[in-house]
């Protein structure tokens, strides 16, 4: 099968069976990536399990893309029921396991059962095998991988640290020591398989069908990439985020607290100085020339050198509002290793160090560590404290939401996250209609995973370029400007689509806009042979973007689920550019309307037959 | 030889990219393990280092060869007559950089012969971590880099 693998491995940890099933018939509905591993979800999880019970699937699959020429292509995509917010789960890697996989003979792994002590799977093409891992148990990721490759040091790993055997629903998959699958609790639904680990090698490689057609078509993939207005800036953005999200007017601080905390340019400075003494490196993705990693090293810090995400870092800063880099660095490095999702566990934190400055939280619930706002050993603290579940830990470890509601009525007028509980990411969101529309739609994770770089983002510090990109998408420019809820549902529902088409390629959603539909489709067609056009791909994102309402639905979920925390509709921004900005019920109302409308869905969020039927997903 | 594949390891990003246009190119498909040039890693110190055959003077790879199957062309350097080749490794076990390979499946020695003068690896590399540059020039082209490195050095002892 040209560009796919053109097998699935199915796990049973139950019985430690082993099978394969054809990708085949599920390309042509579904594509692959997200696409393939929603409908295996939806087909082999039973309605309403506990996510954290051995009936529950665990999915991995990339796209017929990862692993080929097409650029930024190392991506794999992870869906499971997630445990935090008791709907559909996803996450999505970059980092080089898919394309390894996909060497070794799979599109896919699909986890089910349970193993009577924790194991891993050991894959070297057609062999795969069940190990026993109870060595590991409670090692971080770092000693985790570094044990796993000692016979072969190009064995790709992923794995779960310490919390994602903990369960708690902030945990992640690591995929070797730098990416992650990180949202959704997806760490606890391996952990609760006893599952500490996969690894793979492979070198079977991948059938092609027009080398020279996907050579010509990489070639000029590459040069949009290389135009791209970030493009030059990448390297830099692991201590400079902060101050583009401040030009976009984007930041907040603390617990959605203030966009203007007086000391965030000393926060900033330090960042910079902090990168200035380190060994650094500039990384990248497999196949990608972004370059958003890079490798950081400062002596005598944090006891190791690792790849620093962007996003990531930047969210421990502002949520934290610790201003000592090296603390941050402490605290990335410590999440990386004990298996954490860290835009969850760093919003986390700032709840609770909200909750303890408001004396909702006393100090002996602290444990008596003085949980304030800038100390970065109380975040530490916190950190190991939330993987190992101990003490206040064991509280926060559910998420926001589940921890506000143990916490009384007080604490749970402080919380915020989007749809089901999930934290938010590390934005503002208040005056971005669209992205606050995103996260109260969204069926499988917060708006980085169905949104990705909405123009509104970034109408403050780029207006021409957010202007041009609205006009070109739903015809007027207007549709750029954060605060308009009008247009928004149209713009977020173009935007998911493309998201849903990058994961289900197998490609990452940063460069995916900036290349175009076009020429994704013709290295689609390059690599699989298979013809599409532009409105094929088109309906492919709209039918797996209704299985994973299906999905949900079936879990019982209805519109009056499709929300956000009460507090960003009753609690004006206090300060900054947007100050006054908060969301207003009605509109937020008719922006659901249209989206339902926009997507063949009934007014309480249900597709309609005659969508399902144009969808073949009766 | 006029010609060779220089690395610039400390430029390299790890996408892997010339591995893949590498294998698609001489193989007609996708697979790292056929590739002439692998970017070797090591994550926990956050090094890239692309390795391929790199075209000695007095080949260990040829002296070791019991059938004469590797010669040096003028231009491309050492290359292999397959008709010659009876698939016995010694050119491998006898390169000292790990620049000679096996096919995994059809067992063909593999080796870079540089596509015959227009090597895709360098071509798609997006940060010219490999250039293909003309020997004679290359002493003073590495000597001004050097100076580059010792000035930043200066300045740093300087401050």
């Amino acid at each position: 099968m040209n560009g796919y693998a053109g097998n699935i491995l199915i796990v049973d940890l139950d019985d430690n069976s082993t099978q394969t099933i054809s990708t085949q018939k599920y390309v042509q509905q579904f594509i692959g990536g997200r696409g393939v591993a929603v409908k295996l979800t939806y087909e082999l999880t039973p309605k309403n399990i506990d996510a954290l019970s051995a009936e529950n699937v665990l999915t991995f699959m990339t796209g017929p893309l990862t692993g080929t020429l097409a650029p930024s292509s190392g991506r794999i995509d992870v869906v499971s029921k997630s445990p935090e917010t008791k709907l559909l789960g996803g996450a999505n890697a970059g980092g080089f396991f898919g394309p390894e996989l996909k060497y070794a003979g799979y599109d896919g792994i699909v986890v089910a059962g349970k193993a009577a002590s924790l194991v891993y799977i050991d894959i070297f093409n057609d062999e795969v095998e069940i190990k026993d891992a109870q060595h590991l148990s409670g090692k971080g990721v770092f000693d985790t991988v570094k044990a796993l490759r000692q016979d072969d040091k190009d064995t790709q790993v992923a794995c779960i640290g310490p919390a994602g055997e903990k369960l708690v629903n902030l945990s992640g998959i690591a995929f070797s020591i730098r990416n992650y699958a990180a949202r959704c609790g997806l760490g606890a639904v391996m952990g609760s398989k006893n599952l500490k680990a996969i690894t793979v090698r492979g070198t079977g490689g991948l059938s092609i069908a027009m080398p020279d057609q996907l050579k010509d078509i990489a070639e000029k993939m590459r040069e949009c990439i290389k135009k791209m207005p970030s493009y030059q800036e990448y390297p830099e953005w692991h201590h400079k985020l902060f101050r583009i999200l401040e030009s976009d007017s984007k930041s907040f601080f603390g617990n959605y607290e203030d966009t203007a905390w007086k000391e965030r340019f000393e926060a900033y400075e330090n960042a910079e100085q902090f990168v200035k003494r380190a060994e650094f490196r500039s990384e990248t993705c497999f196949g990608c020339p972004l370059r958003c990693w890079a490798y950081i090293n400062v002596k005598d810090i944090g006891g190791a050198g690792i790849a620093a995400c962007q996003g990531t870092l930047t969210s421990l800063v502002n949520f934290t509002k610790v201003k000592d880099f090296d603390e941050i660095w402490k605290a990335y490095l410590l999440c990386q290793d004990l298996g954490l999702d860290i835009s969850g566990t760093s919003a986390i934190t700032a709840y609770a160090m909200d909750l303890y400055s408001k004396g909702i939280l006393g100090k002996s619930d602290a444990d008596d560590s003085n949980l304030v706002f800038g100390n970065g050993n109380a975040l530490l603290s916190i950190i190991e404290k939330i993987a190992r579940r101990e003490d206040l830990g064991d509280i926060l470890a559910d998420g926001v939401k589940k921890a506000s509601e143990k916490m009384g009525k007080d604490a749970e007028k402080r919380a915020v996250y989007a749809k089901g509980g999930l934290e938010l990411w590390l934005m503002e969101i208040r005056p971005f209609k669209g992205v606050a529309l995103s996260c109260a739609v969204t069926d499988s994770g917060s708006h980085n995973r169905a949104t990705y770089g909405l123009c509104e983002f970034y109408y403050k510090s780029m207006r021409k370029q957010a202007k041009a990109v609205a006009k070109n998408l739903v015809g007027t420019e207007e549709a750029a400007i954060p605060m308009k809820y009008e247009y928004k549902p149209k713009l977020v529902a173009i935007y998911e689509n493309s998201h849903i088409l990058a994961d289900s390629f197998g490609v990452c959603s940063i460069p995916f806009m900036p290349v175009g539909l076009d020429l994704w489709g013709k290295a689609y067609t390059a690599c699989t042979g298979r013809e599409t056009s532009s409105m094929d791909l088109t309906i492919a994102a709209e039918r797996i973007r209704t299985l994973e309402r299906l999905f949900n639905i079936r879990e019982g979920l209805s519109r009056k689920d499709d929300t956000i925390s009460e507090r960003l509709f009753n609690e004006p921004l206090k300060d900054g550019a947007w100050k006054g900005e908060v969301l207003d019920k009605e509109k937020f109302d008719e922006m659901i309307d249209a989206y339902y409308s926009l997507r063949g869905w009934d007014q309480e969020g249900k597709p309609k037959q005659e969508t399902l039927k144009r969808l073949g997903l009766e | 030889m006029e010609k060779m594949i220089v690395i610039n390891y400390d430029k390299c990003i790890g996408c892997r990219t010339c591995e893949i246009v590498c294998s698609l190119t001489n193989e007609g498909r996708i697979n790292p393990a056929e590739a002439r040039i692998n970017v070797v890693k090591h994550e926990e110190i956050g090094t890239n280092i692309p390795m391929l055959c790199q075209k000695c003077e007095e080949p260990a790879c040829m002296a070791a060869c019991p059938m004469r199957a590797i010669t040096i062309d003028a231009s491309l350097g050492t290359q292999i007559d397959y008709s010659k080749c009876i698939g016995c490794k010694m050119c491998i076990l006898a390169c000292p950089i790990g620049g000679v390979s096996l096919h995994p499946t059809n067992k063909k020695i593999i080796m870079c012969d540089l596509c015959q003068g227009d090597p895709q690896c360098v071509k798609l590399c997006p940060e010219q971590a490999l250039e293909y540059v003309d020997i004679s020039t290359l002493p003073l082209k590495r000597r001004r880099e050097g100076v580059k490195k010792l000035a930043k050095f200066l300045e740093d002892i300087r401050t």
